[in-house]
């Protein structure tokens, strides 16, 4: 299966060097991703694991048109929520809440329609620059898999290039891609240090994500003022706990 | 009275107060339990039909629960259908020669847009100018909750609760503000991360004398 997909994409950037090399094997190349959905070839491995590899590689779940032809459906799932809860789907304010919070609902899923690699392609340079890169304070909005109630914050996040830099709003558009689906905090930002890492093949990345979710501030413990923090290493920001603190004191300034 | 067509505008409200003067209130509560397991399981079908058509694997571990779990989360979020203002405020309202203003400021707010079924939240702050009768200072933040845990217009929100609580104390005036970012401008649309909206109702003395109504500003709002 592997080797078909690699045929199917003929680009450069999937080399040889790869992805085990520049991570110094400190990576164990699998992660855990959500299944892709009933657009992916049945022959896929049926678990959960897959080679990192293949996030370059991701099948788009959904399209444009996919999401024209769902909206009567997702529609109607709202008209049966507002049923539900006792409202009257029929006043005025109502009347058009179905469509309206289908729209909502695509938009906060529309990661699943976009792929890395039409984001990246034509923004990766060669720069003869080895010092640390960070963009910090990156807006996110995200869904919580488990109760579809908001998550929001904000992502750091730093690479140390290995002769290729990657345009800077390029970094924000990853986290846009990952974050706009069906998320947990801490698969979003493993992923998104993926994406970059595949990418660019740096000496290493760092992502920091602090965010509050909804589904603990609204409902549930209903604590007003926790935040959550996740982070993902790798390579030299793994290792070496010079450069990790480098970072972390600079997005903390 | 002024206030009386409030309760018109949220139908479910409307519903709630007819039926509770006639007595019928306390039956259809009865029916309404026997139903609720039913309504949740639709809630949760409907759920599954949405995860599905945003393309997601429905089977997979961490959506396995997840229909139960967001028809559970979204019930919660609008359980203020089921609670009335005379149930909370019963028994906490008190006879006090007290005439001067008592605000309570910064009590967090949640609530639905009903455009989007996309969350607000904020704060709100209330002041009224009690007439022989203080209540509860929790029940303010009660009154809020009732109200706010619903499909909600933050215009409106505002007036039912600056309405629920001149029904019940009749006090000399009344004021509510709120405060709130909408995740529906922020997460989508215009998408303007730091706007916040403010609506205000000033009732009586606060409508009418402008003292009053600045007293009120200067010590909620003003930091």
């Amino acid at each position: 299966m592997e080797h078909s997909k690699q045929k199917q994409y003929g680009s450069s950037e999937n080399k040889e060097t790869g992805h085990s090399s520049v991570l110094n094997g400190h990576f164990d190349g699998t992660v855990k991703r959500p299944a892709a959905g009933p657009s992916l070839p049945p022959a896929a491995e049926s678990g959960s694991q897959r080679p990192v590899m293949e996030s370059w590689r991701e099948e788009r779940t959904r399209s444009v048109e996919d999401n024209e032809m769902s909206l009567p459906s997702l529609a109607a799932a709202y008209t049966t929520i507002l049923r539900g809860l006792g409202e009257d789907p029929q006043r005025q304010g109502l009347l058009k809440t179905p469509w309206r919070a289908a729209t909502a609902m695509q938009f906060f899923t529309k990661g699943y329609q976009e792929k890395i690699i039409d984001v990246l392609n034509d923004a990766i340079f060669d720069e003869d620059h080895d010092e640390m890169v960070i963009v910090k304070d990156i807006d996110m909005f995200s869904m919580c898999e488990h109760h579809l109630v908001p998550i929001f914050g904000r992502v750091h996040i730093g690479y140390l290039p290995n002769k290729r830099v990657l345009g800077l709003s390029k970094l924000a558009r990853i986290v846009e891609i990952y974050s706009r689906r069906l998320q947990v905090q801490e698969r979003l930002t493993k992923q998104i240090a993926v994406a970059i890492t595949e990418a660019l093949q740096p000496t290493g990345v760092g992502v920091v994500i602090e965010a509050t979710h909804m589904c603990m501030v609204m409902r549930g413990v209903q604590k007003m003022n926790s935040k959550t923090v996740t982070s993902t290493m790798l390579g030299v920001f793994r290792e070496d706990p010079k450069t990790r603190d480098e970072f972390l004191t600079l997005i903390r300034s | 009275m002024e206030y009386q067509h409030d309760i018109e505008i949220n139908g479910e409200d409307k519903y709630l107060n007819i039926c509770k003067h006639n007595g019928l209130f306390e039956k259809e509560k009865d029916s309404k339990d026997d139903t609720d397991s039913n309504k949740l399981s639709h809630i949760e079908k409907a759920y599954t039909t949405i995860l599905g058509e945003l393309g997601e694997d429905v089977d997979r571990e961490g959506l396995l629960r997840t229909p139960l779990r967001a028809a559970k989360a979204m019930q919660f979020f609008t359980k203020g259908y089921k609670e009335t203002t005379q149930d909370i405020l019963n028994d906490a309202i008190f006879d006090e020669n007290h005439d001067e203003m008592v605000i309570v400021k910064d009590i967090e707010l949640f609530s639905l847009c009903e455009h989007h079924l996309v969350p607000f939240f904020g704060k709100a702050h209330i002041a009224y100018l009690p007439n022989k009768k203080v209540v509860g200072l929790s029940k303010l933040a009660r009154i809020v909750e009732i109200y706010s845990r619903r499909l909600q217009v933050q215009e409106r929100l505002t007036k039912q609760i600056a309405s629920a609580i001149s029904e019940a104390l009749e006090p000399a005036g009344v004021a509510v503000v709120i405060e709130a970012a909408h995740m529906c401008m922020v997460m989508r649309g215009v998408q303007k991360m730091n706007a916040s909206t403010v609506t205000s109702v000033m009732l009586g003395t606060f409508q009418d004398n402008p003292t009053t109504r600045k007293e009120f500003l200067d010590l909620a709002i003003r930091k």
